[in-house]
């Protein structure tokens, strides 16, 4: 596992997948410049998560798996998706509002890891987190394409859950926006180089720029 | 801006010279002794809602001497403190109290619809604040479909002149609709603004930089642009405007007071008279009531139907000023297709405000296509949670969703926003589940035509042409809906909607609708602009009809 200077680890993501595009890019080595409202926000991220407080034990093992496979998180250091999604659902912070045909994002998040947990239990005669990677990643695609229901909730709804979700509490997190280029709070400093192809001495180029996802989704 | 103008503004509006000079960003001593009138006051005029249509309200009558109390559900925003630089970290400026959709084309709200808090929805808005076009007041009488407006662009122009002074607007001179100049020249642009600019030039399309409400030089005590690109979070710098910094410094200096944290749960009509006399709110776990002469409600499309809905007495059973069933209805939303290209160079669209360039080469009804009115097209740059979003819609996961993202520096992306239609069925009601006060949500259904589905795809064709003509060897879409309004609409009858055109509630004549809720059609133009201009034409009327305070006689 490689860190950065500010000693915050590399999330891991292979080459291939567009691990280390932007070496030495370390966003929250950058905190100095920021005003102490946005630090104070973004700072905890990366620090001890709180324990849970909506999840039952069982019900964090199956979100756990499930939002690995959402966000490719292989293996450790992995930023903690499950304790920030948990956080939100205890502090009753949803999206505010939800599909009629949808319960509340809370119970909507229970009802859809019993689901989940209840598929793996009598398809695969495992619980979803015992399952292996290919399996799991199996039930869901086959929960992404479907049009229809799924135990009592359309399953496209049950998709853009899950995903906003996690897409949310992944791309909230310092470690993400290293892997991403992105140069994280930018107040009170401000960018002065605008423009295509224009950086601030701070922003890291991109060593991979041909790493196109089109082209390699027509060679993989 | 020219040294006359800046007096003329001035006079109308000194919100800019309130903010303290050190560079803070708020006037604490302002709100410190900021007037506070009693429950049993009966103050001259309540109004419901602190955002783009009820500030403006606000500041314009306290200017007149008026005694004025606006209400907001939210806190009053300190900037510094309650603001940050980061996208996770400002769901706080949203409504996320709850709200159910359905229909065939249901419409998600929260973050991408609606906020909450002293400035109301501009303190996250982007910035664009175009005008509407001369034919978006008479799409029924010259294309056949929408309304028509009880109110001509002309009697808006001035209106829109002087709110386009106040905000302030920077940008091109505008050839569209009714071709005219802002008060501040354009912004630099950055590397998404650049790439539209150079796909429109490449295919003929005129793309113009502008017209943003954020100020581009000086302007009164408020501080330039860094061009930070966090304009969707609040901008904490006061460079972009927002009724916080634009209209309630001025409205406090002349004795306005402006509560926060007070929900409002019924607006009170006497059945008698049939006049409001006030508003129930929520304030720190009480129930209160603030007497007044006039009522004026500007929550926002949704919670504006919702509370006329839940005012419901003896003499409005169906709900406040619902008789003719037309409470709630015509709720409009534009399509919002963004469209992202990939380039080789580095885009880094974050950079920058997201509003810098749009073109409304295609905002008027074109008689060579099959579809009725048009589409506007305009620089927008997802941070990264909503660009995780867009590559997750094209549905990808996993490893696949990691190697997409870790190409963000390349993307550029454009947004349209398509005229939607208004429709009857398109409506706000009170849903069976209630929130923690025990007051029925609002339930959204919405369902589009075969017009507007024509229209997501043209804009769509064309967004997908600047960006190959620009360079980009990859261009994914993703459809959005942005910016509702209607709900209470303007008609020339109590038949046909709400209020009048003086934005007078047909069914109460001391009860006012001055928000969003109250556009008949909605172009496609951000309506942040038209709102406040409405607003501006209402207290106008207000104050030269009525002497200050008093309720205005009955019509026969
Ligand atoms: C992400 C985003 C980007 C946008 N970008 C643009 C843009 O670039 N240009 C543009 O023109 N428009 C834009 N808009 C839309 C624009 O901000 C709104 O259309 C406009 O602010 C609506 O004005 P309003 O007066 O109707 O309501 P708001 O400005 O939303 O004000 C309503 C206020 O009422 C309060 N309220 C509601 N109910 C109650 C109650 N019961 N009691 C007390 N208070 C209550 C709310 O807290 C809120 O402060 C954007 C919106 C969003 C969400
Ligand atoms: S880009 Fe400019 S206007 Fe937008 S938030 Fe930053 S400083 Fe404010």
């Amino acid at each position: 596992m490689s860190a950065s200077s500010s000693g915050q680890p590399k999330l891991p993501l292979s080459v291939d997948h567009g691990g280390g595009r932007y070496p030495g890019l370390d966003t929250l080595g950058q905190s100095s410049h920021w005003d102490m409202a946005t630090t104070g926000v973004v700072a905890p991220r990366v620090g001890i998560p709180v324990g849970l407080r909506f999840f039952t034990q069982r019900e964090e093992a199956v979100a756990c798996a499930l939002t690995d496979q959402l966000l490719g998180q292989h293996e450790d250091p992995r930023v903690p998706v499950v304790r920030m999604i948990d956080s939100r659902l205890a502090e009753g912070q949803g999206d505010g509002w939800h599909h009629v045909d949808m319960p509340p994002d809370d119970l909507a998040w229970r009802n859809s890891l019993a689901a989940l947990e209840e598929d793996a239990c009598s398809r695969l005669g495992a619980p979803f987190a015992d399952c292996s990677w290919p399996e799991q990643e199996a039930s869901l695609r086959a929960i992404q394409r479907w049009r229809g229901a799924w135990h009592g909730m359309p399953a496209q709804s049950v998709w853009s859950l899950w995903t906003r979700y996690a897409d949310t509490a992944f791309y909230a997190h310092p470690w993400a926006w290293d892997e991403i280029g992105f140069g994280g709070p930018a107040y009170p400093r401000g960018y002065k180089h605008l423009g295509l192809d224009a950086r601030e001495p701070w922003e890291v180029k991109d060593i991979r720029p041909t790493l196109d996802p089109l082209r390699l989704r027509e060679n993989p | 801006m020219k040294g006359l103008d800046s007096r003329a503004l001035r006079r109308r509006n000194e919100s800019a010279w309130l903010v303290p000079a050190d560079g803070r960003d708020v006037n604490h001593r302002l709100r410190a002794d900021m007037r506070t009138f009693d429950d049993d006051d009966e103050v001259d005029l309540v109004i419901v809602g602190c955002g783009a249509g009820g500030s403006t309200l606000l500041q314009r009558l306290a200017r007149r001497g008026w005694r004025v109390v606006a209400l907001d559900a939210g806190p009053f925003w300190d900037p510094e403190q309650d603001w940050v630089s980061d996208e996770a970290g400002s769901h706080h400026l949203y409504w996320e109290e709850p709200r159910v959709i359905s229909g065939a084309d249901p419409v998600p709200l929260g973050s991408n619809n609606s906020g909450r808090g002293v400035g109301g929805s501009m303190v996250h808005f982007a910035g664009y604040t175009p005008r509407f076009h001369p034919s978006d007041f008479r799409t029924r009488s010259e294309d056949g479909v929408g309304a028509d407006w009880p109110i001509t662009y002309a009697d808006l122009r001035s209106f829109y002149e002087e709110i386009e002074g106040e905000l302030p607007v920077a940008g091109e001179h505008w050839p569209w609709g009714d071709p005219h100049g802002y008060p501040h020249s354009p912004h630099p642009v950055s590397g998404n603004g650049e790439v539209f600019l150079r796909g429109a030039h490449a295919l003929g399309i005129d793309a113009r930089v502008g017209p943003v409400a954020i100020a581009n030089g000086r302007f009164g005590h408020r501080a330039h642009c860094i061009y930070r690109g966090f304009c969707l979070q609040g901008c904490k710098v006061n460079a972009k405007a927002s009724p916080l910094i634009t209209h309630v410094p001025d409205a406090l200096s002349r004795g306005a007071e402006v509560r926060a944290d007070s929900m409002v749960t019924r607006v009170q009509v006497d059945d008698r008279s049939g006049l409001a006399t006030g508003v129930h709110f929520l304030r720190r776990g009480r129930q209160r009531f603030q007497r007044a002469r006039l009522v004026a409600v500007a929550g926002y499309s949704i919670e504006t139907p919702r509370l006329l809905l839940n005012s419901a007495s003896a003499r409005f059973p169906h709900g406040l000023c619902n008789d003719y069933d037309q409470v709630g209805r015509y709720l409009m939303v534009q399509g919002a297709p963004q469209t992202a290209g990939r380039f080789g160079t580095e885009v880094r669209m974050w950079k920058g405000p997201p509003p810098e360039v749009s073109t409304e080469a295609f905002y008027e009804t074109d008689p060579t296509k099959p579809y009725k009115r048009g589409f506007s097209i305009q620089t927008v740059s997802p941070l990264p949670i909503t660009w995780a979003e867009h590559v997750s819609a094209q549905g990808h996961f996993g490893d696949d969703l990691r190697r997409y993202m870790s190409d963000y520096p390349h993307w550029a992306c454009l947004g349209a926003l398509c005229e939607f239609l208004p429709r009857a069925d398109n409506r706000v009601t009170l849903d069976s589940e209630q929130d923690r006060h025990g007051m029925p949500v609002a339930h959204f259904a919405y369902s589009q035509g075969d017009n507007d589905r024509m229209l997501m795809k043209a804009a769509r064709e064309v967004m997908e042409c600047i960006l190959r003509a620009a360079g980009a060897d990859e261009v994914i879409t993703i459809d959005r809906f942005a910016h509702l309004v209607g709900g209470a609409r303007m008609a020339t009858d109590a038949s046909q909607g709400v209020v009048d055109r003086s934005c007078r509630t047909f069914a109460v004549p001391n009860l006012f609708i001055t928000d969003g809720s109250v556009l008949p059609t909605q172009g496609s133009a951000n309506p942040a602009l038209t709102i406040m201009a409405l607003a501006a034409r209402a207290a106008d009327l207000l104050a030269r009809g009525a002497r200050s305070g008093q309720p205005p006689t009955r019509k026969p």
